[in-house]
């Protein structure tokens, strides 16, 4: 699996919608590239401002999450002008391709701490933004012991500082969003658990907080049944 | 022996009735569309006055045009939400009345997978990710598990109430698409207008909050049609792009009303390209609300023994498409 590529030498390990990822070295360090190529169908304008702005939102972000106590990747270097993040390559697999093959306790474990993970942005005024399974990197451990499943944040290129409510309930809908429309079948149980480690890290009344905005929101959603 | 259903469309402004055969072929397909003063939106109230007034014509039409006897009918198909009351009313009387005066089961039918169900037939989609853009709905969906799945929507106005509201408060009367479309295309000098992806999803109310803003402050109605345009259907792409990334779906299909619109289809022909997936759009005279999609879903739900009772043929305005059942569906 690891790349052999020499100093700077870089190859791409995978074609996102929003990013290409290539990895290579920075400075004698296993290192991430990150670039936002332009969108050929979105007016260019627009799409350098989105770009730029996402790319220095995303520096920003995976900075202050790590201050929180978040898992991120260590930023090595950003160029604006080219939409460009060099960072740590952290050595995992998606969440997205791995939920299908954890067992029922690796499961309720791993969402589990995902929700204390989000809990502890959202505790130090950061909202992900994103947090689809995609963007969720589970550091995986052959011999199959869940005890080890070390979570990795990452894609902060929507993230944003707030304190408002409604954001962090935007955050815990996606993620529910995520899991019903990606992962029907452990959905339920995988929400339930991601609210409990929230609750371990905020407490009971801030999750009941979240959670009622949650189904505020999707009160909101078109066609939604008003209960 | 039936072989055919007949389908009643009445969610909004679109009354229509169609038969459809079960190998898929449209014999036909009539409708009467409700046009609203210039300057407002479609009055449900007076809507549902308008469809009373067209049914009978409508449904005469079409029975005649197809050429199918009674005794060929096999199921009658309507559709039951999501949609404006009034109007959803109307089509579920004329269902039941025509369902018992031919003594033939009733198929209720969600309007959304109606849009879903017939851009795959006349697309020839087998598992398609799809773009529902219309005045009802702006959302991405993909089906699994039985179920068709929202991976990302709108978070309050969809695309055609977009285009429709600002068509009015520049006075134009609605449906304000086509117009809209028409004024972009002499312009190519972007307004900024804010653009909101939040994760998955979208929200539009900002782009309509600041173009009607910068209308009355004296900015020409092309730039800004045009910088609506490039915003909205940039941030819905967007969105279809990341799901088709999520998903790993091999075909990509765009059907509702707002998929006539060609600036919106070229975006995404150019997406898809990229991730090496095809790229289908409904033909523009069934993208809009037809009876033919309550046709052809219905003989699909009918054939796999999906039929209520005149008793239970009723309406649901609020009946989102990821709650129900596509028995026939992998």
């Amino acid at each position: 699996m690891r790349s052999r590529a020499g100093e700077g030498g870089t190859r791409v390990v995978y074609r996102g919608a929003e990013a290409d990822l290539l990895r290579g070295r920075w400075c004698g360090l296993d290192a991430v590239f990150k670039f936002r190529r332009p969108f050929i169908y979105r007016l260019k304008v627009l799409d350098d401002a989105i770009r730029r702005q996402r790319t220095a939102r995303e520096a920003e972000m995976i900075h202050d999450a790590k201050r929180s106590g978040a898992h991120t990747p260590f930023l090595y270097f950003v160029d604006m002008g080219k939409a460009l993040i060099v960072m740590q390559w952290v050595n995992g697999r998606r969440l997205k391709e791995t939920v299908s093959s954890l067992s029922s306790e690796g499961l309720e474990h791993v969402f589990a701490e995902l929700g204390g993970e989000v809990a502890r942005l959202h505790a130090s005024g950061i909202m992900h933004g994103d947090l689809t399974t995609s963007n969720i990197l589970l550091d995986y451990d052959n011999k199959g012991s869940s005890n080890n499943n070390e979570l990795t944040l990452i894609d902060f290129g929507l993230a944003l500082r707030t304190t408002r409510l409604e954001d962090r309930a935007v955050d815990l809908r996606l993620v529910k969003e995520t899991l019903t429309g990606a992962h029907s079948e452990v959905a339920s149980k995988a929400y339930a658990a991601l609210l409990e480690g929230y609750r371990g890290e905020v407490g009971p009344g801030e999750v009941r907080a979240v959670t009622r905005q949650v189904a505020e929101i999707e009160r909101r959603g078109r066609y939604a049944r008003v209960e | 022996m039936g072989r055919f259903v007949v389908g009643i469309e009445s969610t909004a402004h679109t009354f229509s009735v169609a038969v459809a055969s079960r190998e898929g072929k449209i014999l036909s397909d009539v409708r009467e569309v409700y046009r609203p003063p210039v300057g407002s939106g479609i009055h449900p109230y007076l809507a549902s006055l308008s469809h009373v007034k067209a049914a009978p014509r409508v449904l005469r039409d079409a029975l005649l045009t197809s050429g199918v006897g009674e005794g060929d009918i096999d199921a009658v198909a309507y559709s039951m939400g999501p949609g404006l009351g009034p109007c959803l009313r109307v089509g579920a009387v004329v269902a039941r009345s025509l369902a018992l005066s031919l003594a033939k089961p009733i198929v209720p039918v969600n309007h959304a997978i109606g849009h879903i169900e017939l851009g795959c037939l006349l697309t020839g989609t087998a598992d398609p990710l799809v773009l529902l853009v219309s005045g009802g709905h702006s959302m991405v969906v993909a089906f699994s598990y039985g179920r068709w799945r929202v991976m990302g929507e709108t978070l309050d106005l969809t695309l055609g109430q977009l285009l429709d509201q600002f068509g009015r408060h520049a006075g134009l009367s609605s449906p304000c698409g086509v117009q809209v479309e028409g004024a972009a295309s002499k312009s190519s000098r972007y307004v900024p207008l804010p653009y909101t992806v939040k994760g998955n999803d979208v929200s539009f109310s900002g782009i309509l909050t600041t173009a009607k803003r910068l209308l009355d402050g004296g900015e020409r109605f092309e730039d800004i049609c045009f910088s609506i345009q490039e915003t909205a259907f940039a941030m819905m792409v967007e969105v279809t792009e990341r799901a088709l990334a999520f998903t790993g779906k091999k075909e990509v299909m765009i059907v509702g009303g707002v998929a006539a619109n060609r600036r919106l289809s070229r975006m995404m022909e150019f997406m898809t390209r990229r991730h090496s997936a095809s790229f289908h759009v409904v033909p523009p005279r069934f993208s809009g609300d037809c009876g033919s999609q309550i046709a052809w879903t219905g003989h699909l739900a009918h054939s796999k023994g999906v039929t209520t009772s005149v008793e239970e043929a009723s309406t649901r305005q609020s009946w989102r498409l990821d709650q129900v059942d596509v028995p026939w569906r992998e």
